[in-house]
């Protein structure tokens, strides 16, 4: 557990400083086709200071965590911030305080796992699908824990200490089709919490992997999509990523001042009314998120930020500065992932909410159209325009699923797009697997029920 | 660094290892950022890595740490030998023979008021030149340090360099009306011109600005796609990372596993790694599995010559080792003007920057036309939107049908525009 070296130094702080003591951990071990391709463990720690003065910050960090060095890298970051300042002047106010307080460490420490456990897990699972899936090319295993430990003090708002643990197992399926192009599948299985809770025996995830391999199949004697705007229906997996990729990004305050197409719709219709969306701090729907942020790592107590709200844009996700340009309470968005990074504002947990529809009658509602099931990656734009690749869809025909579709790409602008949205399921999934690329990556969750709604697939 | 790097391997040999290899580095990053046109932040970075490396009868462990006293390493040389010793054996795993030693420094001083003046010069040309440009985010750094690298075969290079590097996000903004994001950047020797002058940025914004009014293809057809430099991932990346890397090789899912000196693109294309050319800046001289980087010819004229293998990927297929630096690509001029692709396109697209899926092991392609113009009749006429496109990328490199005399170096790859015939165009 990290000491605390920050505290003591608060006394001595004159400008807006958040001090951040970080460790991130990581273990990793993949079997690509059979090899033991990647064993190996990561350790990243150490301590930085951002200090504001004047409207700009300086940063510093370094790897060494004594006392002596959280002098040194606020020094060095006080030095930055003395540069900016003497050379922009902006002449901005002090950042408008927030309660003091600490929030203690919400989920325990506890003991690591040996990197045994991850290589007899890779490679029993490797060992059960080789001899089980007759018809694979190849397969990819990988295992894989990420523990970020964080420290934060600050010199006005609230101190935390925060420990999360994440354990994944990702799961790759590759086949031919008959004339020998390959074709594959992909599926993240994620916790939070210590490996060896969810993952005790790879045999209990037979079900899941027999159910891709089942899709893989189906996907081997895929068609095209037909190219143009169509009506589909969205697994929870896809409106996870809608909420993230086309929504979220749009409505992240600093995009917004960047040029993003919300900054001028807040308080407008820009979904249909069946349509709500909020970025979850900790709890949703009375439940704990996936991944609970209780404090942010410029002070900020976590809160709910709803953004859309009955398809009305509501507001938008801050940091401190952004929150007093915009007038709001900032809401607890800005986050680093490496001690050596600088808190942005980030997604937490982004979910559109569910609705009162079952998923089986979206599909049976539909003539002619696809049913997309899972997608590898999603990209947004500041104009709304997003793209999402489809490795798994289907084709409806009144009303019924038909053949499997090869990969494919959707598009659509997301104020556009979301106002076709006319039907939406009442149960909803979570997606924890990915990370977040915005200068620095960043683990997010985003989740969402399934939606009818129009949209562009690409095709032949 | 040397020092230190010797007294790893020694560690990990008195531990156990059969062979071992170390990787240090230590150095300082100073980072200055700029979001919605104005100065946010500067940032120093005291950056330190090592990375260990530990083979015990075949079997192997990785351990990396960013702590650098000899306590840190001790504990990190007792988990890598454990490590080793849980996996699994490989015989294809190995460390890189010694052939030649060699050090390098090339190391200045960063020039922080000169990057702090450059980057203070850009937002200035952007207000004066760019008035509907907003810049939503951009960073510029210099990154000074030594990369040392060691094995127990006694392989030990070391590299002290120093470099800059900015990349600029932006978009065209009037009033309510957005352009679609683009962003641009290099990594630079030195500061001696301004970061608008460098590569096709300005061009790119000029681009930005004029997007800001665009429309969709209405219906579908079948037409060219003239990728430029700033579009590098879609073909290049790709053809990397699906079809002559190690994943791909191992895995058997590579369609050009068999295809060694035979031909797989049109004769026009000549695709190479060439990290000895002055202008990639960024990458040490040596590859991170120890050997002295080499410039390889990947595709020339058209034909396979060579994969991209790690020395593991090499071993592990029975094809020899790339010894390179595989992301500093160059794809050799062509004998077109750029202007003339234009004008010898009916109907097709100026691709600047494509956002889709990860192609699969197949080389369909499918996703959005981004920061791209129509072209028709030979004339660049509008900027698009929501306009996808699809093809496959084996295919596609089959149907080059010109390739630029101008090319852009970004300090890690050197591009011609690539004009590519057949490909699926279609809006709404």
């Amino acid at each position: 557990m990290l000491p605390d070296y920050l505290t003591p130094n608060k006394q001595s702080l004159k400008d807006h400083t958040e001090l951040r003591a970080q460790t991130n951990t990581s273990k990793r071990v993949a079997m690509l086709a059979g090899n033991m391709v990647t064993n190996s463990q990561s350790e990243k720690g150490g301590v930085a200071a951002r200090v504001y003065r004047g409207g700009t910050y300086g940063f510093a960090s370094g790897a060494e965590y004594t006392p002596e060095s959280v002098k040194n890298v606020l020094a060095a970051a006080t030095d930055n911030a003395v540069f900016m300042d003497t050379r922009i002047r902006k002449g901005e106010p002090p950042l408008p305080p927030l309660p003091n307080g600490k929030i203690e460490l919400c989920a325990p420490i506890f003991d690591d796992i040996p990197q045994s456990v991850l290589i007899d897990y890779a490679r029993v699972l490797d060992e059960l699908i080789a001899k089980k899936y007759k018809n694979l090319t190849s397969r990819t295993i990988i295992a894989d824990v990420l523990y970020k430990e964080k420290l934060v003090a600050v010199s006005c708002g609230m101190d935390s200490h925060f420990f999360q643990p994440r354990s994944s197992v990702y799961v790759w399926l590759t086949s031919e089709t008959s004339d020998g192009v390959p074709v594959e599948l992909f599926k993240a299985f994620c916790h939070v919490g210590r490996f060896d809770t969810f993952f005790k025996e790879p045999q209990e995830l037979e079900q899941e992997i027999d159910n891709l391999y089942k899709a893989l199949m189906d996907k081997r004697e895929g068609v095209y999509a037909n190219a143009g705007l169509k009506k589909c229906v969205l697994h929870p997996d896809l409106s996870g990523m809608l909420s993230h990729e086309a929504v979220g990004h749009t409505v992240e305050a600093d995009l917004v001042l960047g040029g993003s197409v919300a900054g001028h719709n807040l308080n407008k219709q820009v979904a249909s009314e069946l349509v709500s969306m909020t970025d979850f701090a900790h709890t949703a729907l009375g439940k704990p998120c996936p991944l609970p942020v209780y404090a942010d790592d410029e002070g900020t107590p976590a809160e709910d930020a709803i953004l859309i709200e009955n398809g009305i844009l509501k507001g938008f996700m801050h940091n401190r500065e952004s929150a007093r340009h915009f007038g709001v309470k900032p809401q607890g968005n800005a986050r680093a992932f490496e001690f050596s990074d600088e808190p942005l504002i980030r997604m937490r947990n982004t979910a559109i909410l569910p609705g009162n529809s079952k998923l089986e009658d979206l599909i049976a509602s539909v003539d002619d159209g696809y049913y997309l099931v899972k997608t590898g990656n999603g990209q947004a734009d500041s104009t709304g325009e997003f793209m999402f690749s489809v490795d798994l869809g289907y084709e409806i025909k009144n009303g019924k699923l038909g053949k499997a579709i090869r990969e494919t790409t959707i598009s659509g602008v997301a104020f556009e797009m979301l106002k076709t949205v006319d039907m939406v399921s009442d149960d909803m999934a979570w997606e924890i697997s990915g990370y977040c690329g915005k200068k620095q990556v960043m683990t997010t969750s985003m989740g969402g029920p399934a939606l009818r709604c129009d949209m562009n697939i690409g095709g032949r | 660094m040397k020092d230190l790097a010797q007294y790893a391997l020694g560690a990990l040999k008195k531990a156990g290892a059969d062979k071992a290899s170390c990787s240090i580095s230590k150095g300082r990053k100073d980072e200055f950022n700029i979001e919605a046109n104005k100065f946010t932040l500067l940032r120093t970075v005291f950056t330190g890595s090592l990375q260990l490396k530990a083979l015990v009868g075949g079997r192997k462990g990785v351990v990396v740490i960013n702590k650098l006293e000899r306590e840190n390493i001790d504990e990190a040389v007792t988990n890598c030998i454990q490590l080793a010793k849980a996996a699994a054996p490989d015989e294809a795993e190995d460390i890189a023979p010694l052939v030649e030693n060699k050090d390098e420094n090339t190391r200045k001083e960063t020039d922080i008021d000169g990057l702090f003046s450059r980057s203070k010069e850009y937002l200035e040309q952007i207000k004066d030149e760019f008035p509907k440009i907003l810049i939503d985010g951009f960073s510029t750094y210099s990154n000074s340090g030594e990369v040392v690298y060691a094995n127990s075969n006694g392989v030990c290079f070391s590299c002290q360099k120093q470099y800059y590097y900015f990349n600029s996000m932006f978009v065209g903004k009037d009033g309510e009306k957005s352009s679609s994001f683009n962003y641009d950047g290099a990594y630079l020797a030195a500061l001696d011109k301004p970061f608008m002058d460098a590569g096709m940025h300005r061009r790119l914004l000029e681009e930005a600005q004029g997007s800001l009014n665009p429309r969709m293809v209405e219906e579908k057809f079948t037409g060219k796609i003239i990728v430029t430099p700033a579009c590098d991932d879609m073909l290049w990346d790709t053809l990397l990372g699906n079809f002559l890397s190690d994943r791909p090789l191992i895995e058997g899912t590579s369609r050009w596993k068999d295809a060694l000196d035979t031909a797989v693109a049109d004769k026009k294309l000549c695709f190479r790694a060439a990290p000895s050319n002055p202008l990639m800046v960024a990458e040490p001289f040596f590859t991170p599995d120890g050997f002295l980087a080499q410039d390889v010819d990947f595709i020339k004229d058209g034909v396979l010559k060579s994969f991209a293998l790690s020395l593991y990927g090499a071993n592990k297929v029975g094809k020899p080792c790339a010894k390179t630096h595989a992301s500093n690509f160059e794809v050799a001029a062509g004998d077109a003007s750029l202007a003339d692709m234009v004008k010898n396109t009916e109907r097709g697209i100026l691709l600047n920057r494509f956002s889709g899926g990860s192609p699969g092991a197949s080389g369909d392609v499918s996703g959005v036309a981004k920061n791209s113009f129509l072209i028709e009749n030979g004339q660049i006429t509008d900027a698009l939107q929501e306009t996808m496109i699809s093809f496959n990328i084996l295919e596609a490199i089959n149907n080059i049908t010109a390739i630029s005399r101008e090319r852009v170096a970004n300090g890690v790859t050197i591009l011609p525009w690539c004009c590519v015939d057949g490909v699926t165009v279609s809006g709404k």
